[in-house]
C-alpha cells in the first residue's frame, strides 16, 4: 500500500505543479482583473467602475505628474466596485500605507452611490459581497492562486489559449479594449447599452445613503495618504439623459465628498467632444485624451 | 460535498488514510468511522438533512429486524407496508408534494372548481430518491426471504450512507452491497489502482466533456427562441453529452472511491451511446435504476410473462415511473413515455434481447449495419433528452418546433470549437475502452510504464485545466 500512495503522491505533485505552472501564465489577456491583484501595493491610485478602468491610463498621468511612484489602475466594474465596505477595503488592502503625499483620482457618477437591492442600504444582499473584491483576501500576491480559484471566470485552458484576444489589462491596471470602432459598430452597441441601462439597469437602481457614506469614508481614509481628486467621468449624451433621469441632483448629492476632496471635475459638460465603444465607455483614443485633460488638471491644482 | 471540489480532494486522501490506518482495529471500528465520514460528507452540504437519513437506517433496521422474526404473513405484508410508507412517505412530499397539489388545484380550475391551495417551499434534500431505493431494496429483500436482516445496526447505517453513492447512487441492492460491510476488508493494490483510473476517468467525463457541453448547452436551451434549427439540434446533442459525462461521470467517480476503500459497487453505465436499439440503451443506461425498477416493480407486475397487453401495459409503467423518478415535472413523463414508445415495437416483436453482445467486439470498426443501428439509437435518444433538459412541455414543443424550420440547414449560430474537439477524443477513447468496465481499465495496459503514466497525466491535466467554473452533477436535484 505504500508504495502505491507513495506513487500516486509524486503523481498528483508533478500534475499539481505542472498546473501551478501553467495558471502562472496568466497575464493581461487571461482575465480582466487579474493583474490588479498581482502587483505589491500601490501608492496613487485611480478608482472607479469599468468607466475609469477602461477610460483612464497610468502612463499618462505618470507622464505628465512625473510622480515618485507610477499610477495605478485600481478601477472595476458598476458590479464589483460600487462605493461600498468590499471595495473600501480592498483599497485599504492595495494601498501602500507606508507613502504620504499620494495622488488619488476618484472617479464619481450616478450608479456608484445607488443600489438594486430592494432596501438601497441593505449592504448584506449587494451585489459585490459574492464577487472577486470580496473573495480575493490578498490583492498584492503573484500568482494570485486565491484569486484564481474563487474569481476565475473562465475555465483554466483559457490562461493558454485566451478566447477574448479584444481585452488586454496592462499591468498598470488600464484595461485596454479592442473593439471595432466603424460607426455602424458603435452604433449597434451603443442602441444596445442604452436600452439595457434604460430598461434594465435604471427601473431597479435607487439612491443608497450607505454607499453615499462608504465614498465620504473612502475619501476620509484616502486623504489620510495623499490628496484625492473627484473626478465625472464623460459619457455619451444619451447616457446622460438616463443618469439625469436616475439622480438630477448628483453634485448636491456628494457636495460633502467635493468638499472633503482637493477639488473636483465634471467632464460631463464636454461630454459630445468624446468618442465611446457603447455609450458607456470611452474609446482608448478618447480615454488617453480625458486622462491627459484630468492630469493636467491634477497638476495646476 | 461536491466530488469536483477542493473539499472533497482533503477529505478523500485523510479518509483512506484514516481507514486503512484502523483497518487492523477490527471491522466494526472501520465501518464506525464509514458512518462518521458518511454523515460528514453528507452534512457539508446541508446537516439539517442527516436526521432525515438517520431516521430512515433506524426504520429499516427496526423493521427489517422484525419481518425476520415474523412468519405471520399479515403481520410480515404490514411491515412491509409500513416501510414502504414511511420512505416513500418522505420521498413524496420532498419531491412530489407541490406537483400533485398545483395539479389537483388545475384539474379542479379546469373542472370549474376554483379551490385554494398553497404550495411549500420544500428544500429537496440531495440523493433521497437514491438513498430512499437502496433501503427500499433491503426491506423488500427481507420480505421476499432473500436477505437476512442486519444485526448490526453500524453495518446497516454504513450500507445505507456510504458516502461515495450516497447522493447519486450506483442504487445498491442490499444483497450484494450489505455482505461486504460483514467482511474484513483487506487493502487490494489492483482494486485501488483500477479504482484510481475510474476517478480519473470520471472527472474527466464530469470537468472536461460535460461542465463544456453545459456551456453551450444551457445558452442553446435557455434562449432557445433565439436560435436557428441547427443550432437547436446542436444544443441538444451537447445536452446528450453533458448527461452522460456528468452522471456516468459522477457513478466512475463513486465506483471509483468505493474500490479504494475495497469495496465493488455496480456498474451503472456500459457506453449506453453505443447501442443498437433502444432496448439496449436501457440496459447500458443507469442500469442500478433499471434493473432495480425491473426487479421489484416489472417483474412483481407480472413482467413478460403474461399476454401481449400485460406486456404493454407494465412496459409503460415502468419507463412511466421512471421518468416520475426523475422528477415532479410532466417532462420527465413524457421522457419515460417516449422511451416506452421507443421499446414497444421491440417487445412487441421479440426483438428486445437482440443487443447482448458489445457491438463490434474484438474488431476496431463496426460494420455498417451497426453503425447506422447506433446512429439511429443515438437520434432517438437526443429526441426524448429534449424533454428531459426542457423547462416546461411547452418549451419542448417550441424547442421541437423550432427544430423543425427551415433554418436546420443553417450553419449554427454558436461553434464550440474546443468542446467538440474534446468531444471528438472523448468518443475515440470510450470506443476503444468499450469492452471493459471502465474505458481506461484496459486501455495503455498494454504500453511500457512511462508511456500510460505520460496518458494519465495529461488527462489529469486536461482535467484540470478545464475545471474552473464548477458545476454541480444534475443528478443531486434527483
Amino acid at each position: 500500500m505504500k508504495r502505491i500512495i507513495f506513487q500516486t503522491t509524486i503523481f498528483i505533485l508533478i500534475t499539481g505543479v505542472s498546473f501551478l505552472l501553467i495558471l502562472c501564465q496568466a497575464d493581461g489577456y487571461s482575465d480582466a482583473f487579474y493583474l490588479k491583484f498581482t502587483t505589491k501595493p500601490q501608492t496613487n491610485l485611480i478608482l472607479g467602475t469599468s468607466r475609469a478602468a477602461q477610460g483612464l491610463q497610468p502612463l499618462i498621468f505618470d507622464a505628465i505628474l512625473k510622480k515618485e511612484a507610477p499610477f495605478f489602475n485600481y478601477a472595476f466594474t458598476l458590479a464589483q466596485s460600487p462605493f461600498g465596505a468590499v471595495y473600501l477595503n480592498s483599497i485599504q488592502k492595495k494601498l501602500d500605507t507606508t507613502k504620504t503625499k499620494a495622488t488619488f483620482i476618484v472617479t464619481v457618477d450616478p450608479w456608484t452611490i445607488c443600489s438594486e437591492t430592494k432596501n438601497p442600504n441593505d449592504s448584506t444582499n449587494f451585489r459585490e459581497v459574492e464577487l472577486a473584491l470580496a473573495n480575493t483576501e490578498n490583492v498584492n500576491v503573484k500568482p494570485n492562486l486565491g484569486y484564481l480559484y474563487h474569481n476565475y471566470g473562465g475555465k483554466y485552458h483559457q490562461i493558454l489559449f485566451p478566447i477574448n484576444s479584444k481585452m488586454y489589462l496592462h499591468e498598470e491596471g488600464w484595461l485596454e479594449m479592442n473593439l471595432r470602432t466603424d460607426t455602424a459598430t458603435i452604433r449597434q452597441r451603443t442602441l444596445k447599452k442604452i436600452k439595457d441601462y434604460r430598461y434594465n439597469v435604471l427601473p431597479k437602481y435607487k439612491f443608497s445613503s450607505l454607499r453615499l457614506q462608504y465614498l465620504i469614508k473612502t475619501i476620509q481614509y484616502l486623504n489620510k495618504y495623499g490628496e484625492v481628486f473627484l473626478v465625472r467621468i464623460p459619457v455619451s449624451e444619451k447616457m446622460m439623459e438616463i443618469e439625469n433621469e436616475l439622480m438630477s441632483d448628483f453634485d448636491f448629492k456628494i457636495k460633502e465628498a467635493i468638499l472633503l476632496s482637493k477639488d473636483y471635475l465634471d467632464l460631463t459638460k464636454e461630454n459630445s467632444s468624446f468618442t465611446y465603444t457603447d455609450g458607456n465607455h470611452l474609446y482608448k483614443k478618447s480615454g488617453a485624451v480625458v486622462s491627459e485633460k484630468i492630469a493636467n488638471w491634477v497638476k495646476s491644482k | 460535498m461536491l466530488f469536483n471540489s477542493i473539499d472533497f480532494a482533503l477529505f478523500l486522501p485523510i479518509m483512506f488514510a484514516v481507514y486503512w490506518g484502523i483497518a487492523q482495529k477490527g471491522l466494526r471500528l472501520q465501518n464506525f468511522l464509514i458512518v462518521i465520514a458518511s454523515y460528514f460528507f453528507y452534512g457539508w452540504w446541508d446537516w439539517r438533512f442527516l436526521s432525515l437519513i438517520f431516521f430512515s437506517t433506524v426504520v429499516d433496521y427496526l423493521i427489517g429486524l422484525k419481518l425476520g422474526k415474523e412468519s405471520v404473513p399479515f403481520r410480515r405484508k404490514m411491515y412491509l407496508w409500513l416501510s414502504l410508507f414511511v420512505n416513500l412517505g418522505f420521498l413524496g412530499f420532498f419531491k412530489y408534494y407541490n406537483f400533485f397539489l398545483d395539479n389537483f388545484v388545475a384539474a379542479f380550475s379546469f373542472c370549474g372548481l376554483n379551490i385554494q391551495a398553497s404550495s411549500l417551499e420544500v428544500i429537496l434534500p440531495v440523493g433521497i430518491s437514491f438513498y430512499t431505493f437502496q433501503t427500499l431494496s433491503y426491506t423488500i429483500d427481507i420480505y421476499k426471504r432473500n436477505l437476512e436482516p442486519s444485526k448490526d445496526f453500524i453495518a446497516f447505517a454504513a450500507f445505507v450512507s456510504f458516502f461515495p453513492q450516497l447522493v447519486a447512487g450506483p442504487i445498491e441492492r442490499a444483497t450484494k452491497l450489505l455482505p461486504q460491510f460483514y467482511t474484513p476488508r483487506k487493502f487490494d493494490k489492483n482494486l485501488a489502482v483500477d479504482g484510481l483510473r475510474q476517478i480519473l476517468w470520471g472527472f474527466f467525463k464530469k470537468v472536461v466533456i460535460a461542465d463544456s457541453c453545459a456551456q453551450t448547452a444551457n445558452l442553446i436551451f435557455n434562449n432557445s427562441g433565439d436560435y436557428s434549427g441547427s443550432t437547436l439540434v446542436l444544443g441538444a446533442i451537447l445536452f446528450t453529452f453533458q448527461i452522460y459525462g456528468d452522471f456516468s461521470g459522477y457513478s466512475d467517480i463513486a465506483i471509483g472511491t468505493a474500490r479504494l476503500f475495497g469495496f465493488k459497487l455496480m456498474r451503472n453505465f456500459a457506453f449506453p451511446y453505443f447501442s443498437r436499439d433502444i432496448a439496449e440503451f436501457w440496459r447500458r443506461w443507469h442500469i442500478s435504476l433499471s434493473t432495480w425498477f425491473r426487479d421489484y416493480l416489472y417483474i412483481p407486475l407480472g413482467g413478460s410473462r403474461g399476454g401481449t397487453g400485460m406486456k404493454v401495459r407494465n412496459t409503460f409503467i415502468i419507463f412511466l415511473v421512471s421518468g416520475f423518478w426523475h422528477g415532479a415535472n410532466w417532462t420527465y413523463i413524457i421522457w419515460g413515455l417516449l422511451n416506452a414508445i421507443y421499446f414497444l415495437p421491440l417487445l412487441l416483436t421479440n426483438n428486445n434481447r437482440n443487443h447482448i453482445e458489445i457491438v463490434a467486439k474484438g474488431s476496431f470498426l463496426p460494420s455498417l449495419r451497426d453503425a447506422f443501428a447506433m446512429l439511429t439509437t443515438f437520434v432517438l435518444t437526443v429526441f426524448a433528452w429534449i424533454f428531459f433538459r426542457a423547462d416546461s412541455v411547452g418549451h419542448a414543443f417550441s424547442y421541437i418546433a423550432g427544430i423543425c424550420s427551415s433554418s436546420i440547414f443553417s450553419f449554427p449560430q454558436v461553434h464550440p470549437i474546443t468542446t467538440l474537439i474534446v468531444l471528438f477524443f472523448f468518443l475515440i477513447i470510450e470506443w476503444i475502452g468499450r469492452e471493459g468496465n471502465h474505458a481506461l481499465e484496459k486501455i495503455g495496459l498494454k504500453w511500457n510504464r512511462p508511456g500510460r503514466l505520460c496518458f494519465y497525466y495529461v488527462l489529469a491535466l486536461v482535467v484540470l485545466l478545464f475545471s474552473g467554473q464548477r458545476q454541480e452533477f444534475i443528478y443531486f436535484q434527483f
